[in-house]
């Protein structure tokens, strides 16, 4: 069954992705374009139609959920409500939602409610009154059994809300404050150094004279980066943002934009008071390190080398602590060991026994 | 800037992923059902089936809407919406279209011609469905009814490979526990062979067999979950096995490990991992891996009569070694130093072991070793 996850994703992604060009949250959207691609055709078939409806399920909840779009969400709501309804089990398969997860579904719901869109609210309210979820622990079930080497699973990039925080944080009201307070501590350290009598005190440095606007320059690099990371594919230079930004039409994009303006203002200020303040050159990897921590994960030892690490042992111990544990090692003894016990343990003779029956019967 | 927030501290009743599709983080199950119910309403977990109509005059009346918006809006949401075929020839549900181009039914169509090893027991075909036969089922008594709220736990016990190794591949079984389960109840649901085991050489006296089991004999047992060994003390020959274990570690400069009582410990009551390894052992060696792979609240759709749990929902079928004389029946005996045997050991079912080795008397003939044997396709 796990095969079909990857087709099933695809599926549901030129759906998304058909929907999203039409900028709608419309559920009559949406369901001419099922329709079109003869979705409801997915549950065809004779056999494991249990198994299937659960993974056409859980594939879908992921696009219910951030760091997904507003409509990209409403997208992944309708796939679950479609899926919920057109499926040819009986009982059907729920919707998993995990208690993590809540929030963002009431959050979601709100959202929906505020904005006045009946079809999401009443889609999303039918499922509740039609017991289709069930609320567990986690969105799927989980066996500890995938390979950890498997491929990291690939979010679909243009589904994202692009992250906004950086200019929601820095904004105009934020650097006159810093630059009041910025002053107010210059002022006051210096009628303090005026005071003193050492040439030390006065030298005195602890904050750095053009943070203000560094920050403010940080933001705006970050946002260009972000502007120029979406026009990459297309081969267009960073001159031409303004233009291309025009261009592009989804939400994301033009919250980006609006938000913009709150951190382009400050920057226009701050460069006017410039004049009182020392310019200081920071080296050009400094002004990047948003980008450099974007990019490094935070990478935790393994338990086998924290252990390893705190706890010493010596000898014949230290030597099979570090030696790997094998799974089966579980259930099976040493072979020297399980030497010496065979004749005292009828079962382990008898298994080798059938081990070898086994084997001549297999050839 | 002093205003940035510290990271806060995984919640113990919220789980989250600790490793991605692997596990969660360990939480206290009791809290997080506490946590879901202070969440929902009670009609959400109510196992009634939900009022579509009164759903809907409520919806419009909070949103400010008439009779004519809301009957667009059914009929603009209608699952009729969905539908494809034109209403004369409803085609069959169970055939990949011809001319189909999602990327699901191409896919399908490469895995129906595959050769595929074709099943020859029906018993396999619905082994996944066992659980669907009790979909909802409602109880005889009132007192039996499953609470509405109560959790649903999904666990699966694996079984030591002692014949084949198959890494791979482990057999297990899939039971639903509720919540107010004691760990007690679900060492008893599991079924072992090593618990069948009959200890002893019974060549003389082989009517005397069945009466030794090792269930009757070696009753101790523990579970172990995040730190905490859970033995079996309801019976006065039980021993507190984990204690070795237990000293061990605490020689051994490891974490320090409590112990606490299976028949008091409700699943409820437990702090754990979903989707986490933890360990099942009895007759002293006999070693299951446990994984709880599914924590959540009861559904309408579940069976509703608590007399049905444990609930066995899974059960891989196990190759079954048969006598070696008839090569029909699964073997009950296996002797040694037996000189009517073409091997040493040998294994037999109970007509052939007797039909050989006594005569009509049932008086012993030759030389040999007799031991009880339990397959473990015994449960099958
Ligand atoms: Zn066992
Ligand atoms: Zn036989």
């Amino acid at each position: 069954m796990e095969s079909y996850r990857k087709p099933v994703k695809s599926d549901c992604e030129a759906l998304l992705s058909r929907f999203q060009q039409t900028q709608s949250v419309r559920f009559e959207v949406f369901s001419n374009i099922w329709k079109e691609m003869k979705f409801v055709q997915i549950f065809r078939q004779s056999h494991n139609k249990r198994a299937f409806c659960r993974l056409v399920l859980d594939v879908a909840y992921c696009y219910f959920m951030p760091p997904f779009s507003f409509q990209i969400r409403v997208g992944g709501l309708y796939l679950l409500y479609s899926f919920y309804h057109c499926q040819t089990t009986s009982p059907p398969e729920q919707i998993r939602v995990a208690l993590k997860d809540w929030e963002d579904v009431r959050n979601f719901e709100k959202e929906s409610l505020d904005a006045q869109h009946l079809d999401v609210a009443y889609i999303l309210q039918q499922l509740m009154t039609c017991k289709a979820f069930l609320f567990t622990a986690m969105p799927t079930l989980l066996h500890y059994s995938r390979k950890r080497t498997e491929e990291k699973p690939e979010l679909c990039d243009e589904f994202m809300e692009r992250p906004c925080r950086p200019q929601e944080l820095i904004n105009t009201q934020l650097s006159e404050e810093m630059s009041n307070i910025h002053e107010l501590y210059k002022n006051t350290k210096a009628s303090i150094s005026s005071q003193m009598s050492t040439a030390a005190a006065a030298s005195v440095s602890l904050i750095r004279g053009g943070i203000v606007s560094e920050l403010c320059s940080a933001v705006m690099e970050f946002y260009n980066w972000q502007q120029n990371r979406d026009t990459v594919g297309e081969a267009q230079p960073s001159q031409e943002r303004i233009s291309s930004q025009q261009e592009c039409s989804n939400r994301a994009t033009l919250l980006a934009a609006i938000k913009s303006k709150a951190y382009e203002e400050p920057s226009e200020a701050v460069k006017s008071r410039r004049h009182r303040q020392v310019e200081i050159d920071l080296p050009a990897e400094e002004d990047k390190s948003f980008l450099k921590l974007r990019h490094s994960r935070v990478t935790k030892p393994s338990l086998k080398n924290r252990t390893k690490e705190q706890i010493h042992m010596s000898g014949d111990l230290g030597r099979e602590a570090a030696r790997t544990t094998l799974i089966n090692h579980l259930v099976t003894l040493e072979p020297a060991l399980q030497e010496k016990i065979k004749s005292e343990r009828r079962f382990k003779s008898l298994n080798e026994y059938l081990e070898s029956q086994t084997k001549s019967t297999s050839h | 800037m002093a205003a940035s927030e510290q990271p806060a501290e995984p919640s113990s009743s919220i789980p989250d992923y600790e490793f991605m599709n692997l596990c969660s983080t360990p939480f206290h199950i009791g809290s997080f059902r506490d946590e879901w119910l202070k969440r929902l309403k009670p009609e959400n977990v109510s196992f009634q089936p939900g009022d579509l109509d009164s759903f809907e005059a409520r919806f419009a009346a909070a949103m400010g809407v008439g009779e004519e918006t809301m009957t667009e809006l059914r009929s603009v949401c209608s699952v009729d919406s969905l539908l494809c075929h034109s209403g004369d020839q409803e085609p069959d549900p169970e055939v990949v279209p011809p001319n189909a181009t999602l990327q699901t039914l191409t896919h399908r169509k490469k895995q129906n011609n595959k050769p595929q090893k074709r099943t020859n027991n029906r018993h396999d075909l619905y082994v996944d469905e066992l659980d669907r036969l009790t979909a909802g089922r409602l109880p005889e008594t009132e007192a039996n009814r499953l609470p509405e709220g109560e959790l649903i736990l999904t666990i699966n016990i694996y079984f030591p490979n002692t014949v084949e190794k198959f890494n791979h591949l482990r057999a297990h079984t899939t039971l639903l526990m509720t919540g107010s389960h004691t760990l007690a109840d679900l060492r008893d649901a599991v079924c072992c062979v090593s618990d069948l085991q009959v200890c002893g050489e019974f060549s003389s006296t082989p009517d005397m067999a069945p009466d030794f089991m090792s269930k009757d004999l070696f009753k101790s047992a523990y579970f172990f979950f995040e730190g905490v060994f859970y033995n079996d003390m309801r019976y006065p020959e039980c021993q507190d096995i984990s204690s070795t274990t237990i000293d061990w570690a605490k020689s051994h400069n490891y974490p320090q490990f409590s112990t606490a009582k299976m028949e008091d410990t409700r699943f409820l009551d437990l702090k754990v991992k979903v989707g986490y390894p933890y360990l099942y052992c009895h007759q002293g060696d006999c070693e299951h891996l446990v994984i709880i792979t599914d924590v959540r609240l009861a559904h309408r759709s579940d069976c509703l009569d608590t007399d049905l749990y444990p609930l066995l929902t899974h059960k891989n079928r196990l190759v079954t070694q048969k006598c070696s004389v008839c090569h029909v029946f699964i073997g009950r005996w296996y002797t040694t130093r037996d000189q009517f045997a073409p091997s040493d050991p040998c294994l037999f079912c109970d007509k052939c072991f007797r039909m050989l080795h006594y005569d009509k008397e049932g008086n012993k003939l030759g030389a040999f070793l007799a031991y009880p044997y339990v397959d473990r396709g015994a449960f099958n």
